[in-house]
């Protein structure tokens, strides 16, 4: 029997795929892009993706535990659907890989500027595969235990309740805002992973409670998002937090214990377990499309090419303003994804809803 | 070997030829009453013998027959079952052309003691020794109920020893009943000695550095199981029963949480994460505090850090795995060693390598507190085969924060989740409950909740009858 996702699980799945290193320089880019008091602007982000969500739930009404695989290929034959299953598996993998890539170069700013980030990467990529060839079922276990040990950074909050100063939040609302479109797309990407849930339709127990598990891992990050924000707009002052790289990192720099301080590479650490489920999770999706494609293909060396493939590639942009823009540019087509896929599918649903209804003639007498 | 389908039929000759060169076979003779004794003496109790044996012997030869029409005369009708019967602790008794057994059964075994390994400070003392059948007795005398079953097996091609499978009828999941007894019967292997080894044979993850099934030497332990819906398993021979399927977290529960009140249970429970979390990382974070991160010390620690860092020529992960390496020589000595001699390692070992080893520069003092609360805290997870396993680890863990400071230490512990992920113990999650999560059995394993508030079985037990306990209004 094979184990299907309690609501529980795709909550945190979702949550800890959403999260991850963006954290630490969010409410700089809000600040950049939003203006004064911009982390209010974060509220709008949750709202549309909320109504994404929604849009997908109506999909994953219709669908009735189908994959999305098998709802396309309902309609068309499989042949000519491989170039979309091409795309939708480099997309990705290439998220999954570029995202790793982005972690390990900020440690490596801050801790190892001598270490080539290629060497640490094996590592994290190797631990990714490792967890990707346990399938799904085993990686929101493992999101679950990982989700356990990270949370609690939350409450570090606790420790600025004392310096927050609501002075520096000011009266002003999106004042100095600027570039607002491409900040937008910038803030949005902080809120992608919400639309894996479509490749996990056929994995999700049946019950009610799937879309609203979403809903709740979405809420979860927006909370973390804005909690975290909130307090780095009411901590540092607005032009002090333009021009910090990574606000967050700087945060926890701050706090201190008696026989501990600088704690922020130890955080920083720990949020390795956030980004590997997003790594994961993005290239357990390249799988899951490459396996589409190869269904006789062995499971474990289809992983390790993806994932062979996807650290050849995260060769190519050597600093962290190539990977950002790098991010940008795949986010921007994810968002697309996000939006465009569920509308697909909730086309072709509907298309077969009605091919597949009974033809009732009203005029013969019942 | 006897083929089985070819019944031979009992003789004395046939007996004593198949143990022939057993010099620890009895064979007596009484010539006036025409019979013929053979067992193994030291398998058999005397006084049983004598029993038996004195009606027959006063007795004239014409009545003898009659006396062994008795019930507890069993009649042999082939060799094999006479063979058999001699090894399983019988009397053969040979009497003109027919073989009677009679079960005189009584091996040595060392009487019932208090655990060595599994102490607790109240509670019951008396703990499992080497014979199954007196093990069944602890546990049968304590459950009182037709519902407790046993199945009998065998393990060993040569060694046939007996195993005991032990469930309570309506609370285990017959499932996991089937699947383990089908496991067992799977095993073709010489001998097994004891239950910890015969673990390694049925487990889901042979290759697993952690233990998949809980072993006990307590009846209390085995029998809280039992009633927790989940299956124990008896090997004669061995002093720790099995329990399956297990979860990873019930190795850091010891009978004492319950036997106190709880909310000592709880705080107990509590320091014992807290230990698990100390043992695997202090070490490590020392490792990679003192190779990467040195910023991370308030200036005030930093002077007795440096201090005691200047004097020591070698880089911190060296240092850190002698220090660990000698811990670990110490312990192995420690536990082979009698007791006597076992102190004075303590002392050799805490003192004067401990004490010469900062004065000659090799190590750091701060070193020397880390690896001996890790250490410490290593011993206060209650399942010594869980600590083994966890004190494995951390060196693992000392390596990576030695190449990788925190990050490396955050790559373990990943690694280290990512295993116990993949993990099951018979089919069932090895992190249950934390994942799958079942938020009701929490209060029984990171906490001691009261007892009037767990009323359930665990989940992993996945047993038909959830409640265990009814509030009585």
């Amino acid at each position: 029997m094979r184990e299907k996702l309690h609501p529980f699980h795709i909550a945190i799945l979702i949550y800890m795929t959403q999260s991850g290193v963006v954290i630490f320089s969010l409410p700089r880019v809000l600040a950049q892009h939003m203006g004064y008091n911009g982390w209010i602007a974060l509220t709008v982000f949750y709202v549309i993706v909320a109504l994404n969500i929604s849009l997908i739930s109506l999909a994953y009404r219709l669908a009735d535990g189908k994959s999305i695989f098998q709802i396309i290929e309902h309609f068309f034959p499989k042949i000519a659907v491989i170039p979309l299953y091409i795309f939708l598996l480099t997309l990705w993998m290439m998220i999954g890989c570029i995202s790793a890539k982005r972690y390990i170069i900020i440690y490596q700013i801050f801790v190892f500027p001598t270490t080539h980030p290629m060497l640490i990467k094996i590592l994290v990529d190797t631990l990714a595969f490792l967890l990707i060839i346990k399938g799904i079922y085993n990686i929101s276990k493992a999101a679950t235990v990982f989700f356990w040990l990270v949370i609690w950074t939350i409450l570090l909050l606790l420790f600025f309740l004392h310096d927050f100063q609501w002075i520096n939040l000011t009266s002003f609302y999106f004042h100095e805002s600027s570039d607002i479109v491409t900040g937008s797309f910038r803030i949005f990407t902080a809120f992608l992973g919400y639309e894996l849930i479509l490749l996990l339709f056929p994995y999700a127990e049946k019950r009610k409670g799937v879309m609203k598990a979403v809903h709740i891992g979405n809420l979860l990050t927006f909370l973390t998002y804005i909690l975290v924000c909130l307090v780095c707009y009411g901590f540092y002052s607005f032009d002090q937090l333009k021009r910090m790289k990574f606000p967050m990192l700087d945060l926890l720099a701050y706090i201190e214990f008696p026989f501990v301080e600088r704690i922020e590479n130890l955080i920083f650490s720990l949020y390795l377990f956030t980004s590997l489920i997003g790594i994961v999770m993005y290239c357990w999706s390249a799988l899951e499309a490459a396996q589409r494609i190869l269904p006789k293909a062995n499971v474990k060396w289809l992983a390790a090419i993806i994932m062979a493939v996807a650290y050849v590639v995260s060769w190519v942009p050597t600093v962290l303003v190539e990977v950002d823009a790098w991010l940008q540019y795949l986010g921007q087509i994810e968002i697309g994804v996000a939006f465009g896929l569920p509308l697909m599918l909730l086309l072709f649903l509907l298309l077969q809803k009605r091919r597949d209804e009974p033809y009732i003639d009203y005029n013969e007498p019942s | 070997m006897t083929d089985s389908n070819h019944i031979i039929a009992p003789s004395l000759q046939h007996t004593l030829d198949n143990f022939k060169d057993c010099i620890d076979l009895t064979h007596r003779t009484f010539p006036e009453i025409n019979v013929h004794l053979v067992y193994f003496d030291h398998l058999i109790n005397s006084d049983e013998l004598y029993r038996y044996i004195t009606p027959l012997t006063e007795a004239r030869e014409y009545e003898i027959q009659n006396l062994l029409i008795r019930s507890q005369y069993q009649l042999a009708l082939d060799s094999d079952t006479v063979i058999k019967g001699i090894l399983y602790g019988k009397i053969a008794i040979f009497h003109k052309d027919d073989t009677y057994l009679v079960d005189a059964y009584k091996p040595e075994a060392r009487s019932i003691d208090a655990s060595q390994t599994e102490t607790v400070i109240t509670g019951p003392h008396d703990s499992f020794t080497e014979p199954a059948l007196s093990n069944l007795s602890l546990i049968r005398s304590k459950i009182k109920s037709s519902h407790l079953k046993v199945i009998k097996l065998e393990v060993g091609e040569i060694s046939k020893t007996d195993l005991y499978i032990l469930y309570i009828d309506g609370l285990a999941n017959m499932d996991y009943v089937k699947e383990l007894v089908e496991r067992i019967e799977l095993i073709e292997v010489d001998a097994v000695h004891d239950g910890n080894m015969l673990i390694q044979y049925i487990d889901d993850f042979p290759n697993s550095i952690f233990p998949l099934f809980s072993t006990s030497e307590r009846p209390d332990t085995a029998i809280s199981k039992l009633v927790a819906g989940k299956i124990i398993g008896i090997l004669d021979g061995s002093p720790s029963v099995f329990t399956a399927p297990s979860s990873f977290f019930e190795f850091f529960a010891s009978p004492d949480d319950y036997y106190q009140r709880w909310i000592l249970g709880t705080a107990t429970r509590l320091l014992r994460f807290a230990a698990l979390v100390i043992t695997l990382t202090f070490t490590a974070l020392y490792v990679s505090v003192t190779t990467f991160h040195y910023e991370m010390i308030p200036e005030a620690l930093l002077l007795t850090l440096t201090e005691s860092r200047s004097r020591v020529p070698f880089p911190p992960i060296y240092e850190a795995l002698l220090m660990e390496l000698t811990i670990e020589l110490l312990r192995e000595a420690g536990a082979r060693l009698p007791t006597k001699i076992g102190q004075t390692i303590g002392i050799v070992g805490g003192i004067v390598i401990g004490q010469a080893a900062v004065q000659a520069g090799l190590t750091s003092n701060v070193l020397i507190i880390a690896v001996a609360s890790s250490a410490i805290a290593s011993f206060v997870i209650p399942s010594y085969v869980m600590s083994a396993s966890i004190r494995l680890v951390r060196f693992g863990l000392i390596i990576l924060a030695g190449t990788l400071g925190d990050l490396g230490i955050a790559m373990g512990i990943a690694y280290i989740v990512i295993h116990l992920c993949g993990l099951t113990s018979l089919n069932t999650s090895y992190i249950t409950p934390v994942a799958p999560s079942y938020f009701n059995d929490w209060r029984d394993v990171f906490i001691r909740a009261p007892l009037w508030a767990m009323r359930d079985r665990p989940s992993q037990s996945n047993t038909p009858n959830k409640v265990k306990m009814k509030q009585k209004k």
